[in-house]
């Protein structure tokens, strides 16, 4: 392989995970080491969705069900089997056929309507999997949930932490390579326009349901690690308050990058963490969600792009859309046009 | 047989409930394309202070009309502030409105606490008529004939009257209507106030036919609004009486018969009308 021919920003991106491969031996405190085992988790988690909103520009508000469905089944895998490498790998290998075979369900059924069908829609599917998870009481043990062993490797804070990172840096470079790809340009085409994509005779359901079936595996993935960092499970994995979470990541990191998200969720991560520990000084912390909702109002119509995409539409001059929704005014054209 | 009649007015009551919810979301999306997924806030903030002003007046009457207030307050302060800045852009609408609503309830626990509060009807509205071996609760016959009562009255304004004549104009074609001198921004304010009041007002009344008010209780009911809205017909306001009228009766049945599946039921419908009549059951314009 011929170096030259990499990316600048690839050797950046190699030198920030070197660097974050270093903190475990810096930051001793297992506390603080588990802030950045969520951040890399949630980053994963809201760099899969978005594949969805910034990339394809679909909205759903039910992305938490491929990310409980990952959790869930990693969880019971490990309780039911015994606590080793081997049953880890199952729970991965069953989680992601789960997620795949219920994103692909779900895309077919819904991408063909409008936008806010589907986010309506999986709005709904993720509550009806909670009510299912609450239900299900032989399985999922109720709203209580359940705890479980974890393989001897892993219950050392500081090979989690690789473990998260190694997987944050695979999925990073992984999804970069498929948003740069053919198959990923088609994608923001359909974002910027449709119609037309639809009309230079590209399927657009068809890219729309791979996408989500890729948005839905990695969520699960995320799901996974999510439950090995907590040795418990319970319904909360499917609330939608984890959705609305991953929102934020996403639109304050800025949508349409995948370093945005993995920013946002440390912002995200941060703040929570610094809120919830203010809150013995002033009850009102608590309801710290009440200044999250407010800044993401503000961020959605003043910083539509996000903390990455202001820098990087300063930077190289190009307008990039973010959320700007560009096909109201070309319908407009046309209608003038014809 | 009586255990059917119950049943049904449990679902007429529950469906009217709904309906209230839904008919402001439906008629807003219908003229201003906006899917308001704050909506459920209006609800619960309509509760809560309709509850609080009952329970500190002692009359329901003032209760209702503190909700109905809260509710078109909001819905004002809603359109000014959220929607408006972001109008004509779908996915900014979409994901703006999903924040205010997240807001919304988090005010409610800051001002009114995050706990549970038990709500009891007016002595007037408590207990229930007997006809037979038939037990008639009172509210539940109450909110059902309120609830014909408002559908009535606003077809009535939406049929007849000149501005129900420009909303419904508006509806097909709002570039028309402006050009026609109108002041579409005011018809859209008016509407959404309105909607919100509604919105509210279910809230007032669903507060003491639950028994119990929570901070949750918003984004809960309001899916079930979405599921009306969908199957009814987007911007089709008496598709949406029909349609909660239906969500509301196979709600109270499977509530009753099999516990488990009353949401999924109801997600059933959804899917089953979106796959075939995606546009809905009385869908107005394409």
């Amino acid at each position: 392989m011929n170096l030259r021919h990499v990316d600048k920003s690839t050797w950046i991106y190699l030198a920030a995970s070197l660097l974050l491969l270093l903190v475990p031996f810096i930051v001793t405190g297992r506390s603080m080491q588990f802030i950045f085992i969520q951040i890399f988790i949630f980053a994963i988690f809201a760099m899969s969705y978005d594949i969805l909103l910034g990339f394809t520009g679909i909205i759903s508000f039910g992305h938490v069900m491929f990310f409980g469905i990952g959790a869930y089944s990693t969880a019971i895998v490990m309780s039911r089997l015994d606590s080793t490498i081997g049953s880890f790998l199952l729970g991965v290998v069953i989680a992601v056929i789960l997620a795949s075979i219920v994103s692909f369900i779900v895309g077919v059924l819904t991408l063909r309507l409008k936008k806010h069908f589907y986010a309506m829609l999986t709005l709904a599917l993720a509550g009806l999997f909670l009510v299912a998870a609450e239900k299900w009481r032989s399985l999922t043990g109720g709203n209580d949930g359940f705890t479980f062993r974890l393989p001897e490797i892993f219950r050392d804070s500081q090979n989690m932490y690789m473990l998260c990172l190694v997987s944050l840096v695979l999925i990073f470079f992984g999804l970069r390579r498929f948003t740069k790809s053919p198959f990923g340009r088609v994608l923001m085409s359909i974002r910027e326009n449709e119609n037309r994509t639809e009309s230079l005779g590209y399927k657009v359901v068809h890219y729309k349901v791979i996408a989500s079936v890729v948005a839905g595996v990695v969520a699960s993935f995320a799901g996974v690690l999510y439950a090995l960092s907590l040795r418990f499970v319970n319904t909360g994995v499917f609330a939608t308050d984890l959705t609305i979470d991953v929102l934020l990541m996403t639109i304050i990191g800025g949508v349409g990058t995948l370093v945005g998200p993995i920013l946002g969720a440390g912002l995200v991560e941060f703040a929570h963490h610094w809120l919830s520990g203010l809150a013995d000084v002033h009850w009102i912390f608590e309801r710290w969600i009440i200044l999250y909702g407010t800044i993401y109002i503000l961020v959605v119509i003043f910083f539509p792009l996000g903390i990455v995409g202001t820098i990087q539409s300063k930077f190289t001059n190009r307008p990039l859309r973010g959320l700007r929704d560009n096909r109201k005014a070309n319908e407009k054209k046309g209608r003038r046009a014809s | 047989m009586d255990l059917i009649i119950s049943l049904v007015i449990n679902g007429l009551a529950t469906g009217m409930l709904i309906f209230l919810l839904a008919a402001g979301l439906t008629l807003i999306f219908g003229l201003m394309s906006v899917l308001n997924f704050a909506h459920g806030g209006l609800f619960i903030w309509g509760a809560y202070t309709g509850v609080w002003v009952y329970q500190m007046s002692n009359s329901f009457i003032l209760g209702i009309i503190a909700g109905i207030i809260i509710g078109l307050l909001l819905g004002l302060v809603t359109e000014r502030l959220i929607v408006r800045p972001v109008y004509g852009n779908h996915i900014q609408q979409i994901l703006i409105t999903l924040g205010f609503m997240l807001v919304l309830q988090e005010m409610i626990k800051v001002v009114f606490g995050p706990d549970q509060k038990a709500v009891f009807p007016p002595e007037y509205l408590a207990g229930s008529f007997m006809i037979g071996d038939i037990v008639l609760i009172k509210y539940r016959l109450f909110i059902i004939v309120i609830g014909l009562l408002i559908f009535i009255l606003a077809t009535i304004i939406l049929k007849k009257s000149r501005i129900g004549l420009i909303v419904r104009a508006g509806v097909m074609d709002k570039e028309m209507v402006q050009s026609l001198g109108i002041n579409i921004k005011l018809v859209f304010m008016l509407v959404f106030m309105v909607g919100a009041g509604l919105a509210a007002l279910s809230g007032v009344f669903h507060s003491i036919y639950s028994g119990v008010i929570y901070a949750e209780m918003g984004l809960e009911f309001s899916i079930l609004a979405f599921i009306v809205v969908v199957i009814g017909g987007m911007g089709s306001f008496s598709g949406s009486l029909f349609a909660a009228i239906l969500v509301g009766l196979a709600q109270a049945f499977m509530a009753y018969y099999v516990p488990a599946l009353s949401l999924a039921v109801n997600m059933l419908l959804m899917v089953i009308v979106l796959i075939f009549r995606p546009q809905g059951l009385f869908q107005v314009k394409e």
